[in-house]
């Protein structure tokens, strides 16, 4: 049975050719992948392989030199200001302003983004709650440990229930239990089935237990994209891990033994 | 580890420690591309012009002072004919000693945020590195905040004074002047680890933020030290003079124990003997040798705490005690632009630079709100001394007003991802200019209705005048934008791109004074009239500048 084609209105995030560069260096070149509607999308790769380029480009960051970026249809390069409205950012390093605190930089987004006090105070009651945030919410983040910089982050993506989240290493800092509670809401989140999240990280295990689709970005080039049962089938095989194919894919696994064998025999 | 290696370690904490001033990284900013050799040699480059422009104001004030008591002293004895000449020298190296303090104070204020907030000594910690060394490294680097001020000042000093008094009393000022340096740095210190604490770390909440805009007044103090003092001049040699005239007194005596009087009588002494001061004592030699040891001990006692509390500087708690408050989670969202005030309001309260800017137009009207009160002046003189500080308000928060732009560095990298137009940001920054001006208009109009009760003339002028500070605004923040689009963001950080923020002011100033100066050139036709023709100009400033702002650049 033939599958319709999707509303381009309806995709939460369409890359099509997009290619990044700072000055003659090229971060990521000629990438093309989608966030479908009610998936999590795992952008994966080593550290300089792209990621945060091609997330820095969605969020209006970066400049691509070439390509498209669609946001459930919009132009995102054209029409930042409306793509940028419907995403949720959580980015890989948490540079927020300094000298406010959480509660007065989450009062900050929430007026960009034109929320009511009622919701904006609820979602924040709730997201603090779950968090175990306390009396943090009125200490200037400038004080705060990175994870619960981490924290404030991820409300700061959440509080408008954006229809796409984009996430850079959103698990970063954070202790176990925040850690299964951020599994739970993103499965819950696209559970709905008409948002998208797309998802960078170096951490297979998280990456197999959340994504429906992963791509794997290597030196700025999509090497392998799709389910885990696809890449396993058209790389390795029987019961590879996710590590397995991302390290045959990046033509990596003779490297991590050599790599190895450098550090010698360990000091006795 | 040695002293060398001290050295070594501190040149690269200091490069780094450059390169977070400069460009502001840690704090969110987006690194501007090319080499980074090119970045290094530009932060280096900028921290040494800060430092050399402050050098250069305290060696002029050093000349300033010389030149002072040379005047006085060859061209003409009958200017300040009550103050005896020993007296009057002493007074003049006491304004010169407290405007070295102030200077130098002032000077950490702006920089130990930075150096506290680099975590550049913490970073150091985790290396093999014994702690004699590091606590080297952090006095080196302390010293090094400051080095070419210092310099200038203990090098200068001397000099000046050996110019007007001779080479004794040259030698006779030393002592002042080192233990100046020692109390300013002391000050700065203490100042920081307060500041660290209540203002830094001070927690959310609108009464917590009056609090830390009430310590942030404070801080401020010491940059008004070179106004006040030019203003209170003329009235501390008349006291002097009249101090003199009634012969020994306990507010004479309290005076040579004060400081820095007791060290800037020193220098006279050289030059002149006990003679002048003994007007004030007969045993004016014990006072001032006791006071003066007092302070020297107070002095050595400071460079001990100095030396224990810059080790430790970087490794404070900036945490503040545990308050044990309830916390709001109540978010109340407001309109984009309100937004950007706001946050930027709160910003500034956490940030003596950005507080300085807003404070200094308010605080200026005050001090000449204050003067126009009490001021001995006929109606007249003090009403055109009301419109001028009125004109000044306007001036300052005009040129101030690009230097605001930075703090959209902070964080540039998260706040650029916000569905915030470049024209919200904009207006925000407009309305926080307007603010500046009507907060400090409303002061000095609380003044004149206080002394005239004839509010009118100055409720017009200060309305009339705002179409044309809303224009200055426009167009420079609109310049502002336009610039930082083409060149990065880095341009608007305060120190990498001073010279930007000065260059966008010069249009701005000229549009925010040009509707004055058409009120002062027809005044003589009446009132009136001026205000009609001011409000002209004003209203169309207002009406060419903001399309030019708001139009394709800025959305």
């Amino acid at each position: 049975m033939a599958v319709a084609p999707l509303d381009p209105a309806s995709i939460p995030l369409t890359l099509e050719g997009l290619s990044v560069a700072y000055g003659e260096r090229s971060a990521v070149e000629q990438l093309s992948l989608t966030v479908r509607p009610g998936e999590i999308y795992g952008l994966l790769g080593s550290n300089g392989a792209g990621k945060t380029s091609t997330i820095k480009a969605i969020v209006g960051l970066v400049r691509p030199v070439a390509g498209e970026i669609r946001v459930f249809g919009l132009d995102a390069l054209r029409d930042s200001i409306s793509a940028k409205a419907r995403i949720g950012y959580v980015p890989e390093t948490s540079m927020l302003y300094e000298a406010l605190t959480p509660r007065e930089f989450l009062e900050f987004v929430a007026s960009v983004r034109r929320m009511d006090t009622t919701t904006a105070t609820r979602r924040l009651q709730s997201y603090a709650d779950a968090f175990r945030l306390g009396s943090e919410l009125e200490e200037p983040i400038a004080t705060l440990s990175n994870g619960t910089r981490q924290k404030v982050l991820i409300i700061g993506a959440l509080l408008h229930a954006p229809p796409l989240l984009v996430l850079d290493e959103p698990l970063n800092s954070l202790d176990p239990r925040s850690v299964r509670i951020m599994k739970d809401v993103l499965l819950r989140y696209v559970a709905s089935g008409d948002h998208g999240v797309l998802f960078s990280t170096h951490t297979m295990e998280v990456a197999e237990q959340l994504c429906q689709r992963v791509g794997i970005l290597d030196r700025g080039v999509l090497r392998g994209e799709g389910t885990l049962a696809v890449l396993r089938q058209r790389v390795a095989g029987g019961d590879a891990s996710l590590e397995e194919i991302f390290l045959r894919l990046t033509e990596e696994d003779v490297g991590v033994r050599a790599a190895v064998d450098s550090f010698g025999d360990p000091p006795v | 580890m040695s002293w060398r290696e001290a050295r070594r370690l501190s040149d690269v904490a200091f490069t780094e420690l450059s390169l977070q001033a400069v460009y502001a990284f840690r704090q969110g900013n987006v690194i501007p591309a090319g080499p980074s050799k090119n970045l290094v040699a530009r932060a280096r480059r900028r921290v040494f012009q800060s430092k050399f422009v402050i050098s250069v104001v305290l060696g002029l004030i050093a000349l300033g002072a010389a030149g002072l008591i040379h005047l006085k002293v060859v061209t003409d004895p009958s200017t300040f004919a009550a103050v005896p000449a020993g007296l009057f020298e002493s007074g003049v190296l006491t304004g010169l000693f407290s405007l070295d303090i102030a200077l130098l104070w002032w000077t950490g204020v702006q920089v130990i945020p930075t150096l506290i907030s680099s975590g550049v000594l913490p970073a150091l910690e985790p290396l093999p590195i014994d702690r004699r060394t590091l606590h080297q490294v952090a006095g080196i680097l302390y010293l090094r905040l400051f080095d070419l001020p210092v310099l200038t000042i203990l090098v200068l000093t001397p000099l000046a004074v050996g110019f007007a008094l001779g080479p004794v009393a040259g030698l006779a000022s030393l002592p002042g002047t080192v233990v100046v340096v020692v109390y300013a740095l002391a000050l700065s210190l203490l100042t920081g680890r307060f500041f660290l604490r209540q203002v830094q770390g001070s927690r959310g909440g609108g009464g917590r933020t009056v609090v830390r805009w009430a310590y942030l007044v404070l801080w401020l103090v010491p940059a008004f030290a070179l106004f006040g003092f030019i203003t209170a001049a003329p009235q501390f040699f008349r006291s002097l003079g009249d101090l003199a005239a009634q012969g020994p007194s306990f507010d004479g005596t309290l005076l040579v124990a004060a400081f820095p009087f007791s060290f800037a009588a020193l220098p006279a002494l050289a030059a002149g003997g006990t003679e002048p001061l003994a007007i004030f004592s007969p045993t004016v030699d014990l006072v001032l040798g006791v006071s003066v040891s007092l302070y020297a001990a107070l002095a050595v006692w400071s460079i001990v705490w100095l030396a224990g509390a810059v080790r430790n500087l970087q490794f404070l708690p900036t945490r503040p005690p545990v308050d044990l408050a309830p916390v709001s989670s109540v978010l109340r969202p407001t309109g984009f632009a309100r937004a950007v005030l706001v946050k930027d309001l709160r910003i500034a309260s956490r940030t003596p630079g950005y507080a300085f800017l807003i404070l200094l137009p308010i605080l200026d009207a005050v001090a000449i709100g204050l003067l126009t009160y009490a001021s001995p002046l006929p109606d007249a003189l003090a009403a055109s001394l009301a419109l001028a500080a009125v004109t000044t308000a306007a001036l300052l928060a005009t040129f101030f007003g690009p230097a605001f732009f930075a703090i959209e560095v902070l964080a540039y990298s998260y706040g650029r991802t916000l569905p915030l137009s470049n024209r919200s940001v904009l207006l925000g920054k407009v309305a926080l200019i307007c603010l500046m001006y009507v907060v400090a208009s409303i002061v000095i109009v609380g003044f004149t209705i206080a002394r005239f009760f004839q509010p009118v003339i100055f409720v017009a002028f200060i309305l009339v005048e705002l179409p044309a500070v809303l224009g200055a605004a426009f167009v420079e923040l609109g310049l502002l934008f336009r610039w930082a689009r083409r060149r990065g963001l880095a341009i608007t950080n305060l120190y990498s791109g001073a010279w930007f923020a000065i260059a966008v002011s010069i249009p701005g100033l000229i549009l925010a004074g040009l509707p004055v100066l058409l009120f002062e050139l027809t005044r003589s036709s009446g009132t009136e009239l001026a205000l009609g023709v001011m409000a002209l100009v004003a209203v169309a400033e207002l009406a060419i500048a903001t399309p030019v702002a708001l139009g394709r650049g800025a959305s």
